[in-house]
């Protein structure tokens, strides 16, 4: 009984902790956004308000706390309400399934006057084997903020917004779980953290019966699966709705697609689902592709023992080795999410039957294709791949 | 303990909603009740240990099917609609106590049958390997037909859309 | 602390049974057709949790597998009514059962 209530407790701890990290990159994201594409676009961006601009951001925020709270007046105010929580939601549960380090071997000491038994806590807040399957399960859940969004605000843009948006996530969601099965394949697991113990130590695997290694690449899952990778970081750009797939919310045509009649904090909260799409995303690309919280070849493990040598306490210095490697996998995650934003300036943006025509009638066939081809591979080179 | 109260807690939130699907008269806030039940579904499937088909629950009905009918129903323009429940009393009076006596019936049956359980202790929750080694031994020609069923289907949606000189072109 | 024990299998089935018939309320008191395919929707779910809470309780993973067939079978029945609707709708702008009851065009 009393572990079972420290062990929620700690969950529950853990969900907020990684929840108030997704919301508090927001803001610096923004900064980068707004400054990138200054930069991308020859010009200056936000640089009045403190260094750099930086203080822009505390500026924004008080901006859009102390906006007037208004509901449109043929609105359905219940539904009106409960979309921007949504759009909030899924992504925060999302990333919550995803390590973010290596887990923290505590060992028993003494404190306050009593004992503490030997703890591991997992850089997660939960945990499960079928890790991804339910990620992109919560994360499809995504399609009902826009909807609601639409049908709620009672606005003809809000609603084509909403209607394109949401087809547009149902169609690319399919073409995304497509193009991760091969590497699902090739990893036999749907656990996030074997995954990554998977990608250690330089590229190596059996083909034919033999062992081939390359000493000079890492045992990344983009080397295995690059097509792959090609498909789902595409489908990422438009399950998130970015530029050059931000249809929902074409300036033009639209005002402003789904959030149109949205203002002050409940705009701030669809921003906050939006880069929370983002950064699940980029936090799934990082795992499966590239590694997740591992440096490459065997350097995290030097690293580790380099930090933990600093420290006196055998805790204090597993705790500090779990941050440097959190600190990889942030940059890592840091360099897709620039990606994302470079991507968004850079690209003009489709047609709406360009869109759907991508999705259905090109990356649909080869993630299929791609899935054969690795299944074929496997099954004639003889499985123990990795 | 925590177990106990996950279970009544999911199970009221399923029934509630599930009430609320077939009283509201708006159809898309019966459409947006069924997500909730379907949820609560999965979440009881999590924790009957089958967490392989409670994300299944919730990427096929959640995420997919449900979204569909929202779609749909924002599509057409469904609010004039003016008769929502059947007309009658007699014949309500008739539906409710057909729904009655299944529903005693059933209940009657669950709590009569002695139910014998294999399980003393609480059990791992199940791997998707073992799942799939069974689909793919035991059951791989249901597996087969149903992919060729899921193959005919969008072909016949296609071509329940799109008859030429039907209702398209009207 | 294993709850299992107290929550046993005829919880579980009390619930599928109690969602079962509000879906067959569901079906003979609404006049909607969609509202009609989603009271179908709830029934087969409530059989969905029938059959995992056997699969759970018997130790026997086929509960599992027939729980996916039932999952494609009804995605796929959910979107052929669903086309149907959205025809019946182009054709006659009426949804509401009681319009079709001669089937005639």
């Amino acid at each position: 009984m009393g572990s079972d209530v420290f062990e929620i407790t700690v969950n529950v701890v853990k969900m907020l902790l990684i929840f108030l990290l997704m919301v508090q990159l927001v803001p610096i994201l923004v900064w980068v956004e707004r400054r990138g594409s200054a930069f991308i676009q020859n010009r200056f961006g936000p640089n009045r308000v403190g260094p750099l601009g930086l203080t822009q951001l505390l500026a924004d925020a008080v901006k859009f706390l102390f906006k007037e709270e208004f509901v449109p007046p043929s609105s359905h105010a219940l539904l009106y309400y409960a979309a921007p929580v949504l759009a909030l939601v899924p992504g925060a549960i999302a990333f919550g399934g995803i390590p973010l380090s290596m887990p923290i071997e505590i060992q028993p000491f003494d404190m306050f006057g009593s004992h503490w038994g030997p703890y591991t806590f997992k850089f997660q807040s939960y945990d499960l084997n079928i890790g991804i399957l339910f990620i992109l399960a919560i994360s499809s859940l995504g399609a009902y903020a826009l909807l609601l969004a639409g049908w709620g605000s009672n606005n003809k843009y809000s609603l084509f917004g909403a209607l394109r948006a949401s087809a547009q996530m149902v169609s690319y969601e399919l073409a995304m779980g497509l193009s991760l099965v091969g590497l699902l394949m090739l990893y036999q697991t749907l656990n996030f953290s074997q995954m990554i113990e998977l990608q250690k130590g330089p590229l190596h695997f059996y083909f034919f019966g033999r062992e081939l290694v390359v000493p000079f690449l890492p045992n990344w899952g983009i080397f295995y699966q690059p097509l792959g990778f090609l498909l789902f970081a595409t489908a990422a750009f438009a399950e998130t709705n970015r530029l050059p797939f931000d249809l929902p919310e074409a300036e033009g045509e639209l005002v402003a697609g789904y959030h149109t009649e949205y203002g002050g904090l409940k705009m701030l909260m669809f921003y906050i689902g939006e880069y929370g799409h983002m950064m699940v995303a980029s936090a799934v690309m990082t795992t499966f592709y590239f590694g997740g919280y591992e440096l490459p070849f065997h350097l995290s493990d030097s690293l580790t023992t380099a930090v933990r040598g600093a420290f006196t306490s055998y805790n204090m210095g597993n705790v500090m080795a779990a941050m440097a490697l959190f600190l990889v996998f942030l940059l890592k995650v840091l360099f897709f999410l620039w990606v994302f934003i470079w991507v968004r300036w850079t690209l003009p943006r489709f047609r709406y039957d360009q869109l759907m025509d991508l999705g259905w009638k090109t990356m649909l066939p080869w993630a299929l294709a791609n899935v054969l081809i690795t299944a074929f591979l496997i099954l004639v080179g003889g499985g123990g791949v990795l | 303990m925590a177990e106990i109260i996950l279970f009544y807690f999911l199970a009221a939130v399923t029934v509630l909603t599930a009430v609320g699907v077939v009283m509201n008269e708006n159809p898309l806030m019966s459409a947006l009740y069924l997500v909730l039940s379907m949820l609560g579904i999965a979440g009881l499937f999590f924790l009957l240990q089958a967490p392989f088909i409670g994300a299944v629950q919730i990427m096929v009905y959640a995420g997919a099917v449900m979204v569909l009918f929202v779609l749909v129903m924002m599509l057409i323009d469904i609010n004039k609609d003016e008769e929502k429940f059947s007309g009658g009393n007699i014949s309500a009076l008739f539906k409710g106590l057909t729904v009655g006596v299944f529903a005693g019936l059933l209940t009657s049956i669950i709590l009569r049958t002695p139910m014998s359980t294999k399980i003393l202790v609480a059990q791992q929750a199940t791997e998707v390997v073992d799942i799939a080694r069974l689909l793919f031994t035991k059951y791989v020609l249901a597996f087969e037909l149903l992919g060729i069923m899921l193959l005919v289907i969008p072909v016949g949606i296609v071509a329940l859309t799109r008859i030429r000189g039907g209702t398209h072109e009207r | 602390m294993s709850a299992s024990l107290m929550i046993g299998q005829e919880h579980y089935l009390i619930v599928s049974a109690i969602l079962f018939c509000l879906g067959l309320t569901g079906i003979l008191l609404r006049r909607n057709m969609i509202v009609m395919l989603m009271s179908i929707e709830l029934m087969l779910n409530a059989v969905n949790l029938s059959f995992v809470t056997f699969s759970y309780f018997q130790q026997n993973l086929e509960g599992q597998v027939i729980v996916l067939f039932v999952m494609a079978i009804a995605a796929a029945e959910a979107s052929i009514g669903l086309a149907l609707a959205v025809m019946l709708f182009k054709k006659f702008k009426e949804l509401n059962i009681s319009f079709f009851e001669h089937l005639r065009g």
